[in-house]
């Protein structure tokens, strides 16, 4: 095959979950795949990304994976603009550099308030997914039936949870789902026929049986503030539902608790989508590396093809240039790189606003789950620091009548103590490194270096030996993260457009503009009230606080104290699915309105969000979507 | 019990379970190699005072040993003591060897002669690793902030100066972000000891079993088995 003079049955750009999972289902039945992506290609092994993980000063999300964000000897911030398929860094969110486009790949300098979270580029896509897997409940589905009086900015999904459901069941069975059916039934989940997932249950933590027995028996005055419209006498923790083995499952090892889901899973006992590529290569479809698609060409309504840009270093610059021609187009480039495709795709100025774009959705209604992270210290050890980094949450306050004031989120219990790995890096670096420092140098910069928590009879105290060892096995030992992630309503504000800000390639990179509800920031006051409970069950002292001078910060009228949010890495809402082509970009099997032969996939399509981790959901409707390309596709081979 | 030390009734010497998984499949290099080898390295290195290189190693484990709270045979696992000199000891040779790593990495790092004065402490204090701790403590600040990132380098693997530990530790409200480190090697954070202390495993290197975190890593029957005084 010519590597750039591409010809096939169906072109998809992207291999991520929703790529992988529609190349593999239509290499399945004969159909000639080739997939472009930006990124390097599949790797032999693991093993150079773990090698970059275990050097890397700052375990963050990307670490283990291309392309480099810090120079080699780790001291700047390599410019974005000298990057061919640069992304987002957990490293440039925050502090000053998150609105300068010089250090940060996204521009962010017009946008109110950050927008935290971060993707890959590379074959497999965001393999550095915390793997979880819940499903989202029926009356995500339905905002706007249910709360669009009083949240009018809501809408309904064309789809409802029965359409989806036996998708879920066929997602969860690639994914390779971990979970036990009877303890998912809660807001109105069920499953078909006589369903169970593929494994049993992932056990849970020291931690989440700590706080599984606090919050067995509660008054219904210390739980009305939730506004569940019905008595809360206790709040249960389940196992929450992953792609993670808890056995061994299609020849991968089940979780022996490496602790290290977000940046990599070791021994890929959690799903990433190379597993999906590798068995669609298998099948004959075909992964292109280094491609990065430019411009979506139409000709007569339809798309007549996808021109790519080569490069061979990181650093680019362009190698070459070609097309790809296909029957069907798939887009499947995340929440924010699609957008900017579709829109980078102004065809000679036939299309000023991007292809795909005659609603005007394209790019709009950017949507994350927000999340409330909260630190704390028990008063008795729970070993974190061990098993996977999640394994259980509260998942069933997701709904309820209070969805008409306020927004939803869920209850994520961490085992990871107070690393920042996931939260993205607090002020002096993430534990165990902080709390180490603190007691080998005589500082204070965690907390817990006070007469008060060591008993040593003075504060920021310098120990050695015995005395060191001790003190870190008793503080280190009772640390725990609470995380509540929340729901964002769509608001057309937040917006992904193009920059002047331009890659390595010389293409404009995404501009973002990205704002916090009022709906939202009220989730917020919700969860704060929660964590207070939470907290003073289990006895346990607080350690959440909001870095000086954190641009993410925010303040509630009803709480005291000042807020910050993580991002969740969720990128969701961007060409939304609906029914009315005048509101949203694709219809209920991501398929273009505007273009017969375009199909847009991944949790961009996502018109409201619910509290749900999108992976499951948006894996799901692409195998709902392979369907439909197969119907479709004679028609529009001819 | 996953990972923690268990009771070895021959020597009473704890051990954890790597340390007899490397007994047992090194007895052979062991004896095929000789001490002197395994500090060859070490011996053109600015440290060069040293008259002998093996008591340098035995000095560096004493050290380490007293500072870290952890045992020497956890250091080295391949350690055997002499029971007349402990610095006439056989440092040993691993398969990780991390020992030599950390020795050659802190004689490029760190000022010779604080080094140099260290395990000249460590030598002089060679049976109680209180008074080690004692000395060094009343030590200058050039010497006592070279023990400090000796710890933090056996603990997390990381490479703190001990410039940057000093101003920290003297005025931390003119510290802005995390303290610079560098990592030494893949191989060296996968050996930080400050995970084994909290009954954990460096995050992303995990020898365990599935489901372990469902249980308490503390053994049910000598609770005290996972204290770290006794590491």
């Amino acid at each position: 095959m010519d590597e750039n003079s591409i010809t096939c049955d169906v072109a998809i750009v992207g291999s991520g979950f929703a790529g992988s999972c529609i190349a593999n289902e239509l290499s399945g039945k004969g159909i000639k795949v080739v997939i472009l992506e930006a990124g390097p290609d599949v790797q032999p092994n693991f093993n150079a990304y773990m090698k970059s993980f275990y050097e890397a000063s700052s375990k963050v999300p990307e670490s283990p994976y291309p392309p480099a964000v810090r120079d080699v000897r780790e001291e700047i911030f390599i410019n974005p603009k000298n990057v061919a398929a640069g992304r987002p860094s957990s490293l440039t969110v925050g502090g000053s550099t998150w609105t300068n486009p010089d250090k940060a790949y996204l521009d962010q300098s017009t946008s109110k308030r950050p927008f935290k979270s971060t993707y890959e580029r590379l074959a497999g896509g965001t393999a550095h997914w915390m793997g979880l897997t819940p499903r989202l409940v029926p009356n995500d589905f339905r905002m706007k039936t249910m709360y669009g009086k009083d949240q009018p900015g809501f809408v309904d999904w064309p789809i409802d949870y029965n359409t989806i459901e036996p998708y879920y069941q066929r997602a969860e069975a690639e994914l390779g789902v971990a979970a036990d059916v009877d303890e998912q039934r809660f807001c109105g989940i069920d499953f078909s026929g006589n369903y169970q997932y593929p494994m049993p249950k992932i056990p849970p933590s020291l931690f989440d049986q700590r706080v599984g027995e606090a919050l067995a028996h509660l008054g219904d005055e210390e739980t009305q503030f939730l506004g569940m419209g019905r008595p809360v006498a206790s709040l249960a923790v389940r196992s929450l539902p992953a792609a993670r083995n808890s056995q061994p499952y299609r020849n991968r090892r089940a979780c022996a608790g490496n602790t290290n889901c977000i940046p990599i899973c070791p021994i890929q006992a959690k799903y990433d989508p190379t597993i999906t590529l590798n068995e669609a290569a298998n099948k004959g479809a075909r992964l292109v590396p280094h491609r990065v698609a430019n411009e979506i060409l139409i000709k007569n309504g339809c798309v007549s093809g996808i021109t790519f840009l080569t490069y061979d270093r990181e650093s680019g610059p362009k190698t070459g240039s070609g097309v790809i021609t296909a029957a069907v187009y798939v887009i499947a480039a995340n929440g924010i790189e699609t957008p900017r495709l579709l829109l980078m795709s102004k065809n000679k100025g036939q299309f000023p606003n991007g292809v795909a774009n005659s609603s005007d959705m394209v790019g709009r209604n950017l949507m994350d789950h927000p999340q409330y992270l909260t630190w704390g210290l028990l008063p008795q050890p729970v070993f974190p620091y061990r098993g996977p980094l999640v394994t259980s949450a509260i998942g069933e306050l997701c709904d309820g009548p209070f969805r008409a004031q306020r927004a939803a989120f869920r209850v994520s219990l961490g085992n990871e103590g107070w690393t920042t790995v996931v939260g993205g890096g607090a002020r002096f670096g993430a534990d165990p490194n902080v709390t180490t420092l603190d007691f080998v140098n005589g500082m204070n910069f965690s907390g817990v270096n006070t007469q008060g928590l060591t008993g040593l009879g003075s504060d920021n105290r310098a120990l050695f030996g015995d005395d060191l060892t001790r003190t870190l096995g008793n503080l280190i030992s009772r640390q725990f993260r609470i995380a509540f992630p929340v729901e964002q309503n769509p608001d057309p504000n937040n917006r992904v457009t193009l920059s002047s800000a331009l890659d390595a390639l010389g293409l404009q990179r995404p501009k973002i503009n990205y704002d916090i509800s009022d709906y939202t920031m009220q989730g917020f006051a919700t969860a704060f009230r929660l964590k207070k409970l939470i907290f003073s069950k289990l006895g346990a002292t607080e350690f959440t606080s909001v870095p000086k001078g954190d641009p993410a910060a925010f303040k509630i009228d009803s709480v005291p104290e000042l807020f910050t949010y993580g991002g969740a890495g969720h990128v969701m809402g961007t060409y939304r699915m609906g029914n009315d082509p005048k509101t949203s970009v694709v219809d209920e099997w991501q398929r273009s309105h505007d273009h017969r032969n375009l199909y847009l996939v991944g949790s961009g399509t996502f018109p409201t969000v619910g509290t749900a981790n999108p992976t499951l959901t948006l894996s799901a409707l692409a195998l709902r979507t392979a369907e439909d390309i197969v119907k479709n596709l004679p028609s529009l081979k001819s | 019990m996953d990972h923690r030390r268990e009771r070895n009734t021959e020597s009473a010497e704890p051990l954890t379970q790597s340390e007899k998984i490397s007994r047992r499949t090194m007895v052979a290099g062991t004896i095929a190699m000789t001490a002197v080898a395994a500090v060859l390295p070490l011996s053109n290195l600015a440290y060069a005072q040293a008259s002998n290189p093996r008591q340098d190693m035995v000095a560096f484990l004493l050290l380490s040993e007293a500072l870290t709270g952890v045992n020497r045979q956890t250091l080295a696992p391949e350690f055997s003591a002499d029971a007349n000199e402990i610095l006439n000891s056989d440092p040993g040779v691993d398969p990780i060897n991390i020992k030599n790593t950390y020795f050659d990495w802190i004689n490029t790092h760190a000022a010779p002669s604080s080094f140099a004065k260290l395990l000249q402490i460590a030598k002089d204090s060679r049976k109680s690793p209180r008074d080690i701790i004692r000395r060094v403590s009343l030590s200058d600040d050039d010497t006592k902030f070279v023990a400090r990132s000796v710890v933090l380098l056996w603990y997390l693997g990381s490479w703190y100066e001990p410039g940057d530990l000093k101003n920290a530790a003297t005025s931390p409200d003119s510290v802005q972000g995390p303290i610079k480190q560098k990592v030494v090697s893949a191989k060296a954070y996968t050996q930080g000891l400050v995970w084994l202390i909290v009954g954990a495993h460096p995050m992303g290197y995990s020898n365990l079993q599935f489901g372990y975190w469902s249980r308490d890593p503390r053994d049910p029957n000598s609770p005290d088995l996972f204290s770290p005084a006794k590491f």
